[in-house]
């Protein structure tokens, strides 16, 4: 199965304004990509450029060697033609036919006789776990189990790609755990390339191969989910990836209160470097006795915040508020003077590009 | 590790490669060809009418060249010199402009007191019945308006007409002409045809109205009467304005009434003068008619958006606080009931009786005289045109065959064509396609019936380029009735594919369903409901359609509509009745099926 390209794609409604701009992206195959990035950042205008349901004003779009899209070569195969998978935020499942039926019409289309295409419907709708609902309309399902439908809908005509535009958005906290899971696991079962759109970083975080952070119709980075939370490229992903947000402090050419004790540490490591910001993850702000050479202050407890494995602490450093995330009980009340310290920092320059990160491993290695 | 992209906008590829992939694409979506047919096929039947009647306006027709001094075909101003400052330009358009202003504000008025009455009776009240009041009292509108003028002559009618007296005179009591005829019977029947609508349309105004809204102004010290009056009443404006607009509107363009009631007096109104000035083969002056017609017609309904507009700011009408405050009528409870019931008598039964019994007595309403040859007989003594009773012969058959194949397609062209519109303007791949259709297709609803009958006799009526003359066809019938019930069906139609969105057809279309797959298995199934109610509602206000017809239909093709008022021409007046109560059954037989059925209200079908 081959990889999705997309090279130098645009989309432009008319008017100068880009949903996507000049966007290159390899989707490998067999990878779980997630697009992500804020409401109107274009991972929707990509997803759909991508199943041919919207038409790009600039670029291509390929799967292996089958060019679906070129505007310079004038090239163009329909949705219907591309074979893949796409299922829909709001499920858009046909509300007069039965879910057997939902999930039999992409194989009516493909002609595939009957006894065949029953048993693939059931087969699919087993993956997911509704073969019990199969005659019922879907107006009488549940959110959850219209969703597994339309996955099946998707499913049963065995795409090589399948594309999921944010489809757990609607679902209740609980159900939505459940069906990360599920996910994972069709993927894994089926072997398809999936492209998921999402705003929930936490969703990104748990389910992908491969993360690709959108802003403004431009890719932001592309790599691993656990590399991206590690190095992310600029400020921008830095602060959308992880909850609660990576604390940045801004550091002017004559930094004073938090930001001067920050530079003073970071100047002594990393010597030669001239960051314009520098951030902190909430759970590498640690408290208690600071090991030898990290970077350490007094922090005022200003709140803390239990949530059964984790405590969150609200804490001033000098002039600045940070959020500190503790895996092990925290014994503090508000107004208590603790030492906090880290020994992991990112780096940002001048265009909010990360410059590196400074940990202690990596000044140890 | 990390990738990033270049920040730029990309340079745009050549304009003639993008023109080859816009056309590839194009080619795989019917959406834009079928944009493009449907805005050809609204041009062609809606704007080029208008632009046609325009022209005849001021151009000169043949035979007028000798009056004008001018060639044929020249531009000129003779019309209007001839409607509206010519010697008999009072006969031609004042007079008959002034008595249709009458019969707007009289017949609007009318309505307004008995319909705004009965709403506030039927939704605010504890009127004993009030359910069955509301329903009854809406039966009115499932009649033709003109079947009100025939139970009036029934009761009325003197001898100065031709044909049988009415009940009155034929029990010796003489009814002057003011009564049987002209300006005082018109505004009574077509109030009584009319009131419906403001009792629908305030009906569910007041019914919408936020208690709370109330409730507040209350808490605050105002006593009930302030409280109608400063609350209840500015929120009721927008309907108000609707239904009297509404009303203005269709009195201006309806036909049958005034010309039962006015022509034996010679009292005419515009849309009377319309009609015999096309009998008259007078096409300059009938255009110009016409497109005075037209532009009061586009005056009323811009002044009602332009209202509407204003009021939109503040109108909350919510729908969680709105619930049933009834006020308490005490010992009016009874009376009131009482009123209620004589206007449904008035308004139903007595037109409904008269009619009938007038079928079968051969001295009106004189049941000594009681007969059913007006039904039934082979031969009927002194009737030449028409010399049998109506359900012998072939004559009603003939024509509610007619008015049933012509009403039927019409409905289900333009259920199917409103339903496209929808389709088109949903899909959105062309703003500017959609935003045609959305406007032009309402526009029929702007110009009252009779006047774009004109208007499309003026464009059909002769040959053009490689069309031929469609002047008393079936197909230009079938076109021009589809196109005035246009208006309706598109906006149920883009309301209906609003609501279902682009997902369901875009998901078939991921699926592998070609576009003929997709309409036939997804977006047609899915609306079959609003395809049904699509063509049902045309199609009972098409049958009691009179105005549009009577100035496109020849003896070739009659309908029963133009068959009754034929029989009143002819002076027969029980068979002309007889076939009035047959459009009446089948038109309230099926509004009542309708709404019980579909579960449609009717108010959202005002297309009659």
């Amino acid at each position: 199965m081959p990889n999705i390209t997309l090279s130098g794609v645009a989309k432009s409604y008319g008017g100068g304004d880009y949903a996507v701009k000049n966007l290159d992206l390899t989707v490998p195959d067999g990878a779980f990509m997630c697009l992500l990035g804020p409401s109107g950042c274009g991972k929707t205008t990509t997803l759909r450029m991508i199943a041919g349901l919207e038409q790009p004003s600039a670029g291509s779009i390929a799967v292996g060697d089958r060019v679906l899209d070129s505007v310079e070569r004038g090239l163009y195969v329909p949705p219907e033609k591309r074979g893949m998978g796409l299922v829909f935020q709001n499920y858009a499942l046909w509300p007069h036919l039965s879910v057997r039926e939902n999930v039999e019409f992409g194989l009516r289309m493909r002609k595939v006789p009957g006894p065949e295409r029953r048993a693939r419907a059931e087969a699919a709708l087993k993956m997911v776990h509704v073969d019990a609902a199969m005659d019922r309309y879907p107006s009488q399902l549940s959110g959850g189990q219209q969703q597994r439908v339309a996955l099946a809908r998707m499913l049963a005509i065995n795409p090589t790609v399948l594309l999921l535009d944010e489809p757990l958005s609607n679902l209740d906290a609980q159900l939505r755990l459940e069906m990360r899971a599920e996910l994972k696991r069709i993927h894994e079962e089926s072997g398809a390339t999936i492209v998921f759109v999402t705003h929930d970083q936490l969703e990104a975080l748990t389910m992908a191969t491969d993360v690709a952070v959108m802003k403004d119709g431009e890719l932001q980075q592309l790599a691993a989910p656990m590399e991206m939370y590690a190095r992310p490229a600029n400020r921008f992903v830095a602060e959308f990836v992880g909850s609660p947000p990576m604390a940045i402090v801004d550091v002017g050419p004559s930094p004073t209160g938090l930001a001067g004790s920050l530079m003073r540490s970071v100047e002594a490591r990393a010597g030669q470097c001239a960051p314009t910001a520098v951030g902190i993850r909430p759970e590498a702000l640690r408290l208690g006795t600071p090991p030898g050479a990290a970077w350490h202050e007094e922090a005022v407890v200003e709140a803390v915040l239990p949530a059964g494995s984790s405590w969150t602490v609200r804490l001033r450093i000098l002039d600045t508020e940070l959020y500190a995330v503790s895996y092990t009980p925290v014994e503090a009340a508000a107004g208590d003077v603790l030492t906090c310290w880290t020994d992991q920092m990112h780096l940002f320059g001048a265009d909010g590009v990360r410059l590196s990160s400074w940990d202690r491993t990596e000044v140890g290695a | 590790m990390a990738l990033l992209t270049k920040a730029q906008t990309p340079p745009p590829p050549p304009r003639r490669r993008r023109l080859v992939y816009r056309l590839r694409v194009l080619r795989h979506d019917p959406t834009a060809a079928l944009g493009l047919i449907l805005v050809i096929l609204l041009a062609y039947l809606v704007v080029a009418p208008l632009i046609a009647v325009l022209s005849d306006a001021f151009r000169l027709q043949y035979g007028d060249d000798v009056h004008a001094g001018q060639q044929p075909g020249e531009w000129t101003g003779y019309y209007l010199w001839r409607v509206f400052r010519s010697q008999i330009s009072g006969l031609l358009f004042w007079e008959p402009l002034l008595n249709t202003l009458v019969i707007a504000v009289g017949t609007t008025l009318f309505a307004l007191v008995v319909g705004g009455g009965m709403a506030w009776l039927v939704t605010r009240t504890n009127v004993p019945g009030r359910r069955w009041l509301a329903g009854a009292l809406v039966v009115p509108y499932m009649l033709p308006s003109w079947t009100f003028s025939l139970a009036w002559l029934s009761l009325f009618k003197n001898e100065r007409a031709a044909g049988q007296v009415g009940f009155l005179q034929a029990q010796g009591i003489r009814t002057p002409d003011w009564l049987a005829y002209g300006a005082v019977p018109i505004i009574v029947t077509l109030g009584l045809h009319y009131y419906p609508f403001v009792l629908l349309l305030v009906g569910n105004a007041l019914r919408r109205i936020d208690a709370q809204l109330e409730d507040s102004a209350r808490i605050l010290g105002a006593p009930q009467r302030t409280v109608i009056r400063r609350i209840v009443v500015p929120l009721m404006l927008p309907a108000l304005s609707s239904a009297v607009l509404l009303v203005v509107g269709r009195v201006l363009g309806t036909f049958g009434t005034p010309y039962v009631l006015g022509l034996p007096a010679d009292y005419r109104v515009l849309s009377t003068g319309l009609f015999q000035s096309i009998r008259d083969r007078s096409t300059g002056v009938a255009s110009v008619l016409a497109t005075v017609i037209v532009v009061i017609g586009v005056l009323i309904v811009l002044t009602d958006t332009r209202l509407m507009r204003e009021h939109r700011r503040f109108v909350t009408v919510g729908g969680k606080g709105a619930m049933d405050r009834l006020s308490d009528l005490r010992r009016w409870r009874w009376p009131l009931f009482g009123l209620g019931l004589a206007v449904f008598v008035v308004s139903v039964l007595v037109p409904v009786f008269t009619l009938l019994l007038s079928t079968v007595t051969r001295t009106p309403l004189d049941l000594s005289t009681f007969t059913l040859d007006y039904w039934l007989a082979e031969k009927l003594p002194g009737a030449v045109g028409f010399p049998h009773g109506v359900l012998r012969g072939s004559e009603l058959w003939t024509a509610a065959w007619n008015s049933l194949r012509i009403v039927g397609l019409a409905s289900l062209i333009c259920a199917v064509a409103g339903l496209l519109i929808g389709y088109v303007v949903v899909r959105g791949t062309a703003p500017r396609v959609a935003a045609f259709l959305r406007q032009v297709s309402f526009l029929p609803y702007l110009i009252p019936g009779i006047a774009f009958a004109a208007a499309s006799l003026s464009l059909f009526a002769v040959a053009r380029g490689p069309l031929p003359a469609l002047y008393g066809t079936t197909f230009l019938l079938i076109l021009v009735m589809a196109v005035t019930h246009l208006p309706y069906s598109s906006r149920s139609g883009i309301a209906a594919m609003m609501q279902l969105g682009r997902e369901p057809e875009e998901a078939a279309q991921i699926a592998g369903a070609s576009w003929w797959q997709r309409m036939r298995r997804i977006i047609f199934p899915i609306q079959k409901g609003a395809l049904v109610t699509g063509i049902v509602l045309p199609f009972i206000s098409g049958l009691k359609e009179l105005s549009i017809v009577i100035m496109l239909t020849t003896t070739g093709t009659q309908l029963l509509t133009t068959l009754s008022i034929g029989l009143v021409d002819y002076g027969y007046t029980q068979l002309a009745n007889a076939v009035v109560l047959v459009i009446a059954l089948v038109s309230f037989t099926m509004t009542y099926l309708t709404q019980r059925l579909t579960k449609s209200s009717l108010a959202s079908g005002l297309g009659g």
